[in-house]
């Protein structure tokens, strides 16, 4: 593995429901370090002591000027993280309600020693219809769902089923084959917000506590090395409810350990220490057949029946 | 009481309409007491102990120049670069001659390298341009240097080519270069978000306290030079409030300053929403206490819509973009509109940054329905910079009573640029449309905005009457402004935009006696030339001050 700490951009216009669904995480037990950034005017809000070990030869800008491109607070405040003595599992980063979100990836996933892990954007399912005709904001709100690789539809239980299925719908079309997480009070499960933990065993995942959030994950292991192409052909038919997938395989065409991680459409493999137990999880907040679905089509990969027949958790 | 001093001059151009010329003006104690003739002043004279002043007989004396918007604090770091530029740069302690090819590009930076002597310094250069400069790129300044770190910064602020030792320089892993989408590494470009990740690099050596200060010096001299006496900064804090007020007061709070500064705070520090608006309300009112001589907070405020024009942020409407990417809102449009409602009626001057068209359309909105919720007069509300507008707006401006601050300097280093990469000939051609503004008669000042254009108000005034783009070319002919209405938006128009018109903008009894000593009449000069008048100094408050030669 790189040893880059993951980015997950947390995205939505304001009223959105973004640091109720941070706050929620940072308050589940999940077993990870979570370092949170808060992007703002074009600026970071962190604590000054964070930076002061950093900035004592120059003088600090506040918020930086915005005609140029002088400051730059958020590499600022991701270069501190680094100099933690505890480095973060994760930083989950919340964008200000007018960021681009797919510009401000671009920015925090190629800092150096940091990568993206996924932009999730939530969108306020009593308001998000009527922004995104707004003349000063419609456009933005439509980018900041087209950015995502998940969706969360926010206060959906404030609106009526089929007001829900409508915007389900509309939603669709403009972020064809991306999954929406229905929640309520910004209580979204962290296994789809943040993934797994990034231990290697992944069947013991399978063992812990049961969430009160609806999702489902399941688990397979496949019963011999893989082909990287065939097995991004499967990713590809995976149904939308599916958010994540994570997997240590064998490379069949390399004989080397690999570690894959598929968030909404994108995917990315890396290198895998060889002690690594081969194994799939995926997660979903869809209905366990659709889950049943996926973990079908992905073990489909392989023409002999898999050793251990997939199974299926769900949690409710 | 002190002596009257009278300065008589081959011309005054008072830019007071009730009387527009004289030949004398008496001084006392910083203060106009009277402007004519020596004779029509003659009452006061006998009255009073007097000495007449005849060093500006062969001069021409304006009020002093007034930018209502730059950031001292900006241009400390951009003027302790090294500016290799395809238009000349006049500053106060070097001329920068135009540099237009590619081989003169790379001997002039040779030069500048050659003359440092710490072969360990870093040579940050400004003002490159592919269009002038051709390409300029890491194996080209390898070969001026293969151990100075070099960092090439483009004229608007872009991109930025860095030479190996530069690279190094940044203490970085190249695998973490390699993989980011807007870094080069083979021809050592760092563009769009892979630009900050030098940028960081550079701030290290430019925001050196010792170097920032020795900036700040270079900044007063270059207020000085352009023949301000006062100058507007328009967004403070940019750093740290109280290291920039500190700063500040030791650079600016001096005997041997020749301008005063009103400072426009920024409405909110932070762009959160969850902030509480009151207590932004409340540290604004707070600066008031603070002020000193030169150091003035006036009754404005700073508000922001969409992005930087330089790094084409601004928000538009249909149809955009060429290249169909989008602008940026500095803040949330409720955001805005909830701070500008708290600053309206707390009887604030609300300044509003807007670049795009449809950031002025939700500056007007905004301005509209408070006006509609709490009518006030003279609010003096004013679109700054004011980059790409539509007719309607201007109408709409007009209509709502607000003014206008623009940087018609976009005219002439983005017009073309514009034209071919960005938002094509028709709306590029009418960027800062003051023509329409002078039709509706909008009080209108010019800024530079300083580093974004030279803080040369003869400079700004010379693109708005000529609209002569970077390549020699008019464009946007509709859109130029006469001489007296160019010459009023760097004087009492600007005086009025930073409600300062009481005190300074004009000469007449009464008023500051600041003024900007010229070489040449503006109106005896062909339009072509105006940026070319040389300026002999100022005087500020009674006092002369020379343009060190
Ligand atoms: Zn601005
Ligand atoms: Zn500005």
């Amino acid at each position: 593995m790189n040893g880059r700490i993951p980015i997950i951009l947390i995205s939505g216009y304001l009223g959105a429901g973004k640091t109720t669904l941070i706050n929620h995480l940072l308050a589940a037990d999940h077993g990870r370090r979570i370092a949170v950034l808060v992007n703002d005017f074009g600026a970071i809000n962190i604590d000054a002591a964070l930076i002061s070990d950093q900035t004592e030869n120059t003088i600090s800008l506040t918020n930086g000027c915005v005609c140029c491109s002088i400051t730059d607070d958020l590499g600022t405040a991701l270069d501190a993280l680094t100099l933690r003595e505890e480095l973060p599992d994760l930083v989950v980063l919340e964008a200000s309600g007018v960021a681009e979100p797919s510009r401000l990836a671009r920015h925090a996933g190629n800092w150096p020693g940091f990568e993206l892990d996924a932009i999730i954007t939530l969108l306020d399912a009593e308001t998000v219809q009527l922004r995104a005709v707004n003349k000063f904001v419609g456009q933005l709100v439509k980018s900041q769902i087209e950015a995502a690789d998940l969706l969360v539809l926010t206060k959906a239980d404030l609106v009526s089923n089929e007001t829900c299925e409508k915007l389900a719908g509309w939603i669709e079309t403009l972020a064809p084959g991306v999954s929406v997480i229905m929640a309520e009070a910004g209580k979204v499960a962290p296994e789809l917000i943040v993934g797994l933990p990034a231990r290697s065993n992944l069947s013991q995942t399978m063992k812990e506590e049961p969430h009160e959030d609806n999702f489902s994950t399941s688990h397979w292991t496949p019963p011999g090395p893989i082909r990287k192409d065939n097995l991004i052909r499967k990713l590809e038919e995976l149904p939308s409810s599916i958010h994540r997938v994570k997997g240590f395989f064998v490379d069949a065409d390399t004989g080397e350990a690999v570690l894959l991680q598929r968030v909404g459409s994108r995917f990315s493999f890396e290198d895998a220490p060889t002690k690594a137990e081969v194994g799939f999880v995926m997660i979903s907040a869809g209905s366990p057949d659709e889950l049943e679905r996926g973990m079908k089509i992905l073990s489909s990969i392989v023409d002999v029946s898999p050793l251990h027949g997939p199974s299926v958790v769900h949690f409710n | 009481m002190s002596e009257i001093t009278v300065f008589t001059a081959r011309k005054i151009r008072t830019m007071n309409p009730s009387m527009p010329e004289a030949s004398a003006v008496a001084v006392r104690d910083g203060q106009i007491i009277e402007v004519g003739t020596l004779q029509t002043m003659k009452p006061w004279l006998d009255a009073h102990p007097h000495r007449i002043d005849e060093s500006f007989v062969d001069h021409v004396l304006m009020p002093g120049f007034i930018d209502p918007h730059l950031h001292p604090s900006l241009g400390a770091v951009l003027l302790s670069c090294h500016f290799i530029t395809a238009m000349e740069w006049k500053l106060p302690d070097r001329t920068c001659a135009p540099v237009r090819s590619h081989e003169a590009y790379l001997a002039r930076l040779k030069e500048i390298d050659e003359g440092i002597e710490d072969p360990a310094e870093p040579l940050i250069t400004w003002g490159y341009h592919k269009i002038w400069h051709g390409a300029v790129d890491r194996e080209a300044i390898n070969a001026v240097s293969s151990t100075r770190p070099i960092f090439v910064w483009q004229r608007s602020f872009h991109e930025i080519i860095a030479n190996d030792a530069a690279i190094d320089w940044m203490g970085l892993d190249r695998a973490e270069l390699e993989r980011h989408p807007q870094i080069e590494l083979d021809s050592g470009r760092f563009f769009e978000t892979g630009l900050s990740i030098a940028v960081k690099a550079m701030n290290l050596y430019l925001f050196e306290p010792d170097r920032f200060k020795n900036g700040l010096e270079l900044v007063k001299k270059a207020v000085h030079y352009g023949g301000h006496t006062t100058i507007g900064e328009m967004a403070y804090p940019l750093l740290d409030d109280s290291a920039e007020w500190n700063f500040l007061g030791e650079a600016i709070e001096r005997d041997d300053v020749p301008f005063r500064m009103q400072i426009i705070p920024r409405g909110a520090l932070r762009g959160v929403w969850d902030g509480e608006i009151e207590d932004e309300v409340a540290r604004v009112e707070s600066y008031a206490s603070r002020g000193s001589h030169r150091l003035i907070f006036g009754n404005g405020v700073k508000l922001f819509t969409d992005g930087g024009f330089f790094a084409e942020l601004m928000q538009m409407q249909e149809p955009g973009f060429i290249d169909g990417h989008h602008g940026e809102w500095l803040m949330a449009p409720e955001m805005f509109e909830a701070l500008a409602r708290a600053f309206w009626n707390a009887g604030k001057r609300i300044h509003v940054h807007c670049t795009g068209d449809l950031g002025v359309e939700l500056a007007l909105d905004t301005l509209e329905m408070l006006q509609f919720e709490r009518p006030r007069v003279n609010h003096r509300f004013t679109i700054e910079h004011f980059g790409v507008s539509t007719p309607e707006q201007v109408r709409r401006i007009a209509d709502l009573g607000a003014l206008v601050s623009a940087n018609v300097y976009y005219v002439h280093e983005l017009g073309e640029a514009y034209w071919q990469h960005s938002i094509g000939y028709e709306r590029a051609s009418q960027m800062a449309r003051l023509g329409t503004l002078a039709r509706h008669n909008v009080t209108t000042a010019l800024h530079s905005d300083f580093t974004m254009a030279p803080a040369l108000p003869l400079n700004s005034a010379w693109v708005a009457v000529n609209r002569i783009a970077e390549s020699g070319a008019v464009i946007g002919p509709e859109e130029r402004i006469d001489l007296d209405a160019a010459m009023r938006a760097i004087t009492i128009d600007a005086a009025y935009v930073i409600g300062m018109e009481h005190e300074v903008g004009s000469i007449r009894a009464g008023k500051k006696a600041d003024f900007t000593v010229l070489e040449a009449d503006p109106w005896e000069t062909p339009v072509e030339n105006l940026k070319d008048i040389p300026i002999w100094g100022t005087v500020f408050e009674g006092q002369p001050f020379p343009i060190a030669k």
